[in-house]
This record gives structure tokens, sequence and C-alpha cells, in this order.
């Protein structure tokens, strides 16, 4: 797939080509007819700590938006990966499996982390961030946030 | 009204209750937003494996020739021993009563440990690796997880500690390896030789004033029970026991890598390529002790030893660079090391 063409916002490289989920900083990016590929953008990966490992339910898993899709464990932490969309999941990257870190140098290209079969992603109703201005205005709010509570460096 | 915080004391345990029980509670606190915290000890020794973690981890012809029961949790963390010597708590939150944040989680729930610890004398601290610790000895091992809508940090009071059996139940292919490891673990873990019921005691005390609760003592709800039987299914598996799906590792012909993590910033490496192995103690980023062995380094061997104690991990290949071949086997051997990934 082409290069993201990434912005700064708030010191965190952000991609204006796909839609977010703003509550799991989970990003969804459409990489073929009915099919999306699913990241973690840098801000929840930042929030995570390290990664330590990444797993994901095989392929031909149901997916349903809002539940699991895999597991994180970050300082002996283990949380699930929730999906931000419906569908089946169609491949899993099992080169972040073997190399979380790659999620974390490249969040938006190499360090995907699973496709999904989906009939559709339509914006009305996904709850998923989908315009650059609203995305863009979201994710310098969360740095915000983060700064104050302390989660992540002023 | 206070809120209360249920207590659940399960006494002894099986080896497999005493990992299913806490999982069953947090099914339950799931369910039913009741903040818990329970204890156990287990009735037998075993080892436990990190939800993530590979079963190769373990010599399990060992612990099959003593008899250890291996099961896997499904919190985080390396594969360790565990024994009737230390005493299980787990504190367990609905999720949204918990930051998001995994490190501002972690530190809300393990902050009342040191408290508890240091309220029974014990100069226990929270480092910013999120350890608890008494001076340079990790003293008390922890791990978390997200089960459905529950939030769970588990841990224990380490009375006594089987330093040799923690070591020998860890799969390691070089001897130096291991014994680099049980040097370690008796220099950097501790035991907390100190009345468990006062302990118990002082826990109860410290989360129920962490988290504004009021402690009220409790057992296993309808919900739970039938969860539990359940996990006890689920557990006992060969399924469960193989845990999550992982992606094949090294190629054929590869650098192969086994790091112990002993507590944070403390870790052995157990490495090879193409021959060239490679044992070493890294203590704060700087290598501690190094036994090396490639087919044509020959007398070269006590002098790269040297050359290579002492200095941090990014060095090592500057250092081997004035080894030839041998040296530069050595030195993608060492290159397999991640530090960040332990």
């Amino acid at each position: 797939m082409a290069e993201a063409p990434l912005v700064i916002v708030a010191g965190f490289p952000l991609a204006l080509d796909r839609r977010y989920q703003a509550e799991t900083h989970m990003w969804v990016l459409q990489s073929g007819p009915g099919r999306v590929r699913i990241g973690m953008d840098p801000l929840g990966i930042e929030t995570s700590g390290t990664l330590a490992q990444l797993s994901f339910s095989p392929t031909g898993t149901e997916l349903s938006a809002g539940r699991p899709f895999g597991e994180l464990e970050a300082a002996k932490f283990v949380g699930p990966l929730i999906s931000p969309v419906s569908g089946t999941v169609a491949s899993v990257n099992e080169e972040v499996a073997r190399d979380p870190g790659l999620a974390e140098r490249d969040p938006y290209g190499a360090g995907w982390l699973i496709e999904a079969n989906v009939s559709e992603i339509a914006d009305e109703g996904s709850g998923l961030l989908a315009e650059p201005a609203e995305i863009t205005a979201w994710f310098a709010a969360r740095v915000a946030h983060y700064r104050r509570s302390g989660l992540i460096a002023q | 009204m206070v809120e209360p915080l249920r207590i659940v004391d399960f006494g002894r345990s099986s080896p497999l209750r005493s990992q299913t029980l806490w999982h069953a509670i947090a099914y339950g606190v799931s369910a039913s937003e009741r903040a818990t915290l329970s204890f156990t000890r287990p009735t037998a020794p075993y080892v436990c494996l990190g939800y993530h973690r590979g079963i190769e981890e373990v010599d399990r012809d060992y612990c099959a020739e003593k008899g250890l029961p291996l099961l896997r949790r499904m919190v985080g963390g390396g594969p360790v021993y565990l024994d009737g010597d230390q005493l299980f708590f787990q504190i367990c939150l609905p999720a949204r009563a918990v930051p998001a944040a995994r490190c501002q989680a972690l530190r809300l729930l393990l902050e009342p440990v040191v408290t508890a610890f240091r309220a029974v004398g014990v100069p226990a601290m929270l480092d910013d690796d999120l350890e608890i610790c008494a001076g340079d000895r990790k003293i008390c091992g922890h791990g978390a997880a997200r089960i459905e809508d529950a939030v769970v940090v588990c841990g224990n009071l380490i009375e006594r500690f089987d330093h040799e059996r923690a070591a020998r139940v860890l799969a390691l292919a070089d001897p130096c390896q291991r014994d680099q490891t049980l040097t370690l673990m008796r220099r950097f873990v501790a035991p907390t030789p100190i009345d468990p019921a006062a302990f118990q005691a002082a826990l109860i005390t410290a989360y129920a004033a962490a988290l504004g609760l009021g402690p009220r003592l409790g057992g296993l709800t309808g919900t739970e029970r039938t969860a539990l039987v359940s996990l006890d299914e689920n557990f006992a598996s060969d399924a469960w026991l193989a845990g999550p799906a992982r992606p094949a590792m090294a190629r054929t012909g590869a650098a192969s890598a086994r790091q112990v993590k002993v507590r944070s910033g403390v870790w052995t490496l157990g490495a090879s390529y193409d021959g060239a192995r490679v044992a070493a103690s890294v203590v704060r980023g700087m290598i501690e002790l190094v036994r090396l062995h490639d087919r044509a380094l020959n007398g070269s061997k006590d002098r790269a030893e040297r050359a290579l104690t002492g200095i941090s991990l990014q060095s090592v290949a500057r250092v081997l660079a004035g080894f030839g071949d041998p040296g530069r086997r050595l030195a993608v051997a060492f290159a397999t090391a991640d530090p960040a990934r332990l």
C-alpha cells in the first residue's frame, strides 16, 4: 500500500487518509473492495507502554464492533484490542505479532494489526471519525488530555 | 454509605483452583461491578505461564519428573514457579473505576501493596518500572489483565523463595545461562518472611483506604461458581495451555535468543548464531558477566569475555569488531537481545 500522508499534530504524526475510533485509538483504512486494514494510532500505542506481546483472533473469526479481536500485553498488563468494525478476520499481520515494536516504529504502515472483510464501513452511525478536521481536533484534544494527566511527556 | 470492598479468602487451594478461583471472580466483578480483594495459597508447587508466553519456555520434562503441574494465567509476565510459601492476592475492580491508561491503573492498584508492606515494617517501594522492591531486590511479583469489564491485578507475598527451582523449571539450552539466571535471582529476588496474617490485614486496610471502600467478608456468587466450573475445565485443557496463536519465530540459520527477566533492568541472555554462543548477565544495561563460545575463537575467548565485561549492550558490536569472524558471529547473536520486550 502507498505510504500514508502524515501531518504532525501536537508532536505526533497523524494520518488523515483513514477513519478513527476515538476511544480505542484504532484506525480503519480501506484496503480493497469490502476489505479494511486495522491498526492503532501512535497515541494509543504511546499510552499503552512498551508493547511486549500482541495476539490476534485467527483468520475467519467473526468480528463485532466494540468486541476484542486480540490481546495486547504491555507492562505485564494484558488487555483486549477492540475492533472498530464488524466483519470477519481476513488476515493478521504476522510480522507485528513477531515484533510488536513494528507497531511503535511504523503505526500507520508496516505496523498494521489485522485485515477484515466488512460489508460496509458507513460513516453514519459507525462511531468512526472520518473528516480530517474532526480527526485533527479530536487527536489534538487527546494529546492535551494525556499531557495534563501526566500520561505522556509535556 | 461507603461502598463495599468484598474480601474473599479462599485459604489453601489446589494449583488449578489457585488460578481459576480469582479468574472466576473477575468474571463476577465484570457482571456485578463489586470490587473484590481475594487471597489464596496453593497446596502444592506448580509452574504458571503468562498469557502470551510459549510453553517451550518451560522445561516440561523436569516439571513432569518433579510432578509440577503447568498452568497458564490470563495476566501477563513470564513463566514463574509458585508454591505454598507464597500468599497470592488479587484486587479486582470494574474497568470503569480504573484509569484507562495501563500504567496509571497499575500504579493505583500497586501502591496499596507498598503501603501494606510498609505497615508491617518492610521498606518497600514502587520503582519507575512499577515493580515492588526493597532496596535492589524485587519482593513481589505482579501481573494484570482486563477480563471482560473487570480489571484485575494480582501479586504475591513471598515468604520463602526456592531460587534453585525457580531457575531450574525454565527451559534454557545453555547451562551457563541457567547458572547466571540463578545467581541473579539470588541477588535480586528476595523473600519477605513476615507474618502473612499481618500482611493480609494491612493489605485489606490499604486497599480499602486507597479506593474509599469498606471491607466486607464475602464468598463466590452464583455467577462466579458457574464461571469457576467452566474455568476449571478450560484451564486444564491442552488448548488453553498451548496459549494464543503465535507466529513462527526464527528461520533456519537465523540467530536465536532466550531472554530471562529476573527483575526490571536485570536479565540474562542466551543466544546463538552459526555455531557461536553467548550467555550474558545484564544489569541496568551493562554486561556484568559473559561466557562466549565459537569454534574459531581459540585463545581469544578470555580476552573477548574481559573486553565485554562492564560495557553497555550498545557497545558490544564495536568491541566484537576487533575479534574477526568469531566476533562477527557473536555480535549477530548479541543483536538478538531485545530488552524492551523481556
